[in-house]
């Protein structure tokens, strides 16, 4: 009777072994479909944010500031007048100006800029990218032409050290057409180039120029390039020589022959000398059309007058980047200008700016700029041509804030 | 002596211009010091020319790789560069 006992127990406690191990079974079963199913939900959500071949993202920049401003214009022989102004928005610095990225593969980037200026709406870029072999990336649509340092690569408000432009650097600006550009080593050194052939600049009935647009006013295309040479091996200084020709006269009209000729000469310098990085920043542009016969609109007499224009900018800034506090964060900034246009014709000054600054950086990209601007133009117009000799000083006090998004 | 006419002066122009750029492309090699910069050191190196430095936390990866391009069309980087650059960034 033990022994049936004991045999009796022997089974109740088996089973209860049985009914455990088939209940962790069980329990472990539940885990592991639950598992497989948070698996399953983390492989689509994988799924859903793998990166295709294709990218499209959003950057851009705005620049927003006020500006106080003070025009004392002295006509020969006149007393002196005097105009203040203010404007928030800063004027014709206001500018937002999202940029649309897409990139599909590793081979081919498209780039759209609209501008809003707080009066339009216009674009800056809109253009199509083959990066075709090392150093070589064709691109095509209407871009800024490359020609010396500053439109293309210093002028965005967030890179620009002092709230305004350097005068007489607005050719030949932004064009419809095709381009190659490229960098490349050089033993120690480096050097790029950037050439375009786009539709070319236009020449107005007073002697000026602007770019012709999209529908071309000649069968003259512009050739444009610029090349640059980094001697040293850390970059610090860039070197560069621009050049340009275009037809620009509007086909059968009396300009018909008028064609431009641009040079351009640039550098670039950046250096950290501790605590100090000092970056120095110049360029130089010439413009030469040939010589035409202009109707006056005050009589409409036949003139005429050399048209060749020139400006010039340098410029040097420091900022305490070595420094573990506050001060780290500003920067100091100085730039002389001076744009000559041609005597006699309608616009023709000659014009000095000089423009102080105190820049405080938030971010790498976001910046307080504190800029104090003077500038002083010499008319050489003559009232034949239609313009207003005399002095033009203007004194303006700039708070502008700048950021890339 | 014959006068070139200016069409056959445009030709030489352009084949003696892609002639010249060839070979400058055909010749054109790093030394060992500049091919064993980091994408740190290039970076640090080139996006000051123009701006600050950027910080890597600023982007994702692919957004690098997009801004990447971007800046090579506007700064003139060689591919080596933009690649390094590229790769430290998205660290």
């Amino acid at each position: 009777m033990k022994r049936i006992n004991k045999i009796g127990q022997c089974l109740a406690v088996l089973a209860l072994i049985l009914l455990s191990f088939n209940s962790a079974r069980a329990q472990q079963t539940a885990a592991d479909s639950a598992l497989l199913g948070r698996i399953a939900i983390l492989e689509q959500q994988v799924a859903d944010h793998k990166p295709g071949e294709s990218h499209f993202m959003v950057a851009g920049l705005t620049t927003f500031g006020y500006v106080s401003s003070k025009t004392t214009f002295t006509a020969p022989g006149a007393s002196a007048q005097v105009t203040r102004a203010n404007s928030l928005g800063d004027g014709d610095h206001y500018e937002l100006s999202p940029m649309f990225l897409f990139r599909h593969g590793d081979n081919l980037l498209v780039e759209f800029e609209p501008s809003f200026d707080g009066t339009s709406i216009g674009v800056n870029w809109a253009n199509i990218s083959y990066f075709a072999a090392p150093g070589l990336v064709v691109h095509a649509g209407y871009f800024v032409v490359p020609f010396g340092i500053y439109s293309k690569k210093l002028a965005a408000g967030w890179i620009d050290k002092l709230a305004g432009d350097p005068a007489g650097l607005d050719l030949p600006g932004t064009d419809f057409g095709v381009g190659l550009s490229g960098g490349f080593p050089l033993g120690n050194m480096k050097w790029s180039y950037d050439v375009s052939l786009t539709n070319g600049l236009q020449l107005l009935p007073d002697g000026e120029l602007q770019n012709a647009g999209v529908v071309d006013n000649n069968k003259g295309k512009m050739v444009s390039g610029r090349f640059s040479l980094l001697p040293f091996s850390n970059s610090s200084l860039e070197i560069g020589v621009s050049a340009l020709h275009s037809n620009a006269g509007d086909a059968g009209s009396n300009f018909t022959s008028a064609n431009v000729n641009m040079y351009g000469a640039d550098i670039n310098f950046v250096k950290t000398f501790s605590p100090f990085l000092v970056n120095v920043k110049g360029q130089y542009n010439k413009i030469e059309v040939s010589r035409q016969t202009f109707v006056s609109p005050v009589d409409s007499s036949a003139f005429s007058f050399s048209n060749i224009s020139s400006s010039a900018f340098a410029q040097v800034s420091v900022r305490p980047v070595g420094l573990d506090n506050f001060l780290k964060n500003f920067e100091l900034a100085y730039r002389y200008s001076n744009y000559t246009t041609p005597n006699g014709s309608a616009w023709g000054q000659n014009f000095h700016e000089n423009d102080f600054g105190l820049d405080y950086w938030l971010s790498w990209r976001t910046v307080l700029k504190f800029t104090y601007a003077k500038s002083s133009a010499l008319g050489t117009s003559t009232l034949q041509a239609g313009g207003i000799p005399g002095l033009t000083n203007v004194n303006s006090l700039y708070l502008q804030f700048s950021v890339e998004f | 002596m014959k006068k070139i006419q200016p069409r056959t002066r445009g030709w030489i122009m352009i084949i003696g211009t892609i002639a010249v750029i060839g070979l400058i492309f055909t010749s054109c090699a790093e030394n060992a010091q500049i091919a064993a910069k980091s994408g740190a050191q290039l970076w640090a190196e080139n996006c000051q020319r123009c701006h600050n430095t950027p910080s890597p936390a600023a982007f994702s990866h692919e957004q690098w790789k997009t801004v990447g391009l971007h800046m090579q069309t506007r700064a003139q980087l060689t591919d080596k560069e933009r690649d390094k650059i590229i790769a430290f960034l998205s660290q």
